[in-house]
């Protein structure tokens, strides 16, 4: 089991301003498997990344990640698991400015203290390749168009063979024949790669490349009818 | 931001030739003397202006164990006029021609058979003063003829040094008003003074027991720099002027980094996200900051110097590149930058990867 979340509640604030963001939420997610969630927003679908991804500790329950507990770690342990255990792929994309197509990939073997080598950049070409980008990969963040960002998103999120990919809001920037493609690599990615997703989102047109759809409200999960 | 530091590292190494110039204006005739020592009259506070040194003192000074060499040398401040009627405030130097204390011309002759000769620094001569000119000292009326030129200022107490052999210098500073009169000799006792003596020691000499046996004060060539009116004071304002500038140069490239940590947050949110830690970031951000601040400050320092070089330089602006006091400055001014970038940097710690989520929580 690549992702397992056992009665997580997280609740943020303090004295009126308590929220129950996370409500007893258990949820698994199998190797190759994507699972979306589908909330309007405030229903807790951040919140629920933010755990899953170790920026936020849970106020209770347990998660764990192929096998590893997360939620009884030290923070620096949670940094370790976070560059080598999970992927993230975010809402706008978020390039580093600076870095080419190529080094946004390169920049996590940078992360881990190692200088990249001749495979890790034909790694990253293939990654890139896959997505489409092959013709880009020198090109910056502000060369590129929203939707070829959100490649480079998805192929960095697959560079360092995550066990957990986490998706956030990936269509929120595009749209809706973009944001269907997008949804549809990430599935062929997913499933290709073996790599248990989770994506939150609230768009109702992607649902269809999900394997698996659960509804959160008000911080409580429920399986889709 | 690199601007800004090569800015600062400009204004720094500007000041320094500044100081260093001012502070050159002052005592250069002083630098260039090739004496480890001065000896003066007995005196708490020994100094130029009040110090009489006799015969006998010397001569005891001279046959002394350690003493390499000694010369007597005399030194009075004068107001003097060129035969057109240009006015000078200048320091008169009597010493003997021949001896090591006399500085090389550029121009014209040493001192030597014309005993009413005198060499002079360059910066009389941009002034106009000419080979072939005659000074005239105000109030004893004793006139002095340019025989020679130095290739670089002299001064003392900002004053420009003019050098003339020292019977000549004795004859103004002891003799009566308009020289000794028609056929008469001056009194004989009037040679047997001078202000003060110049000595080449061995090293590790210990000046008590001799100064205590020729009632002399000796000092070192820091201490007879000091003695010079006004180079204390100088000194300890330019030191706190550059202290200040290092001051505000850190917390300028402390703010700077500040701001470019902030920029950056969204980055480092991201990036921590990834898996990236505090450690690693900051690690990088300082790294950067280093790399940032060596390459501005080298430009800096290099349009300074140009500039310095190029305009300042032999203008009557004092101004002058020490390589000591600009490198020290320069690496004061990095380790300022780095302490100031390294407490900017520390706000990497605060920002939460949650910013890379879009959404605060």
């Amino acid at each position: 089991m690549s992702l397992k979340v056992s009665n997580v509640s997280l609740v943020l604030g303090d004295g009126d301003q308590r929220v129950t963001a996370l409500d007893d939420v258990s949820l698994e997610v199998e190797p190759g498997e994507m699972v979306a969630v589908l909330g309007p927003s405030g229903a807790g679908k951040t919140s629920l990344l933010a755990v899953c991804g170790g920026l936020r500790t849970p106020t209770s329950g347990e998660i764990s990640i192929d096998g590893t507990v997360i939620t009884r770690v030290k923070p620096a342990k949670l940094t370790e698991i976070r560059r080598d255990r999970i992927g993230f792929v975010f809402q706008q994309s978020n390039l580093v400015p600076s870095l080419t197509s190529l080094d946004q990939l390169l920049l996590l073997v940078h992360l881990r203290g190692k200088k990249p080598n001749g495979e890790d950049t034909e790694r990253a070409t293939a990654l890139l390749e896959e997505v489409g980008m092959s013709a880009r990969i020198d090109r910056r963040p502000g060369q590129l168009s929203g939707g070829e960002r959100q490649r480079v998103g998805i192929a960095r999120a697959f560079m360092m063979s995550p066990a957990l990919l986490l998706v956030d809001e990936p269509t929120s920037m595009l749209d809706q024949n973009r944001g269907k493609q997008i949804v549809e690599l990430l599935s062929k990615e997913c499933h290709e790669h073996s790599v248990a997703t989770l994506m939150v989102t609230h768009d109702h047109n992607v649902l269809a490349s999900a394997d698996r759809v659960l509804n959160i409200s008000d911080g409580r999960l429920a399986e889709q009818a | 931001m690199g601007l800004v530091v090569a800015l600062v590292a400009f204004l720094v190494t500007i000041l320094s030739g500044t100081s260093a110039g001012l502070i050159k204006n002052n005592i250069s005739g002083l630098i260039e003397l090739p004496a480890t020592h001065l000896a003066f009259e007995y005196n708490e506070r020994p100094s130029y202006r009040n110090t009489m040194v006799e015969r006998y003192m010397w001569e005891g000074w001279q046959g002394s164990p350690g003493v390499k060499a000694m010369e007597p040398m005399g030194h009075t401040v004068f107001n003097a006029r060129t035969q057109r009627d240009e006015p000078l405030e200048i320091v008169l130097w009597g010493l003997r021609p021949g001896s090591f204390i006399e500085p090389k011309v550029a121009e014209g002759e040493q001192l030597g058979p014309m005993e009413d000769g005198v060499i002079i620094s360059r910066l009389l001569a941009d002034d106009g003063v000419k080979i072939g000119d005659t000074i005239i000292l105000d109030r004893v009326l004793t006139e002095l003829k340019v025989i020679g030129i130095l290739d670089e200022e002299r001064n003392i107490g900002h004053m420009p040094i003019i050098y003339t052999p020292l019977p000549k210098w004795q004859e103004a500073t002891y003799g009566p008003p308009g020289g000794s009169p028609p056929g008469e000799k001056l009194p004989d006792i009037l040679f047997d003074f001078v202000s003060m003596l110049a000595l080449q020691l061995e090293e590790g000499v210990d000046v008590v027991p001799l100064d205590d046996a020729f009632e002399t004060a000796t000092l070192d060539r820091e201490e007879f720099y000091a003695a010079s009116t006004g180079y204390t004071e100088e000194v300890m304002s330019v030191g706190m002027i550059q202290l200040f500038l290092v001051i505000v140069s850190a917390v300028v490239i402390g703010a700077f980094f500040t701001i470019w940590t902030i920029q950056r947050t969204k980055e480092i949110g991201l990036v921590k996200a990834l898996g990236a830690s505090s450690w690693y970031l900051m690690k990088d951000a300082l790294g950067q900051a280093l790399l940032l601040m060596l390459v501005s400050t080298a430009v800096g320092l290099g349009l300074a110097i140009a500039i310095g070089k190029g305009l300042i330089e032999g203008t009557a602006f004092p101004f002058m590149f020490e390589g000591g006091m600009v490198a020290s400055s320069m690496l004061l001014l990095i380790v300022a930058g780095l302490i100031g970038a390294a407490f900017a940097i520390r706000q990497i710690n605060a920002v939460d990867a949650m910013i890379a989520l879009g959404r605060e929580q």
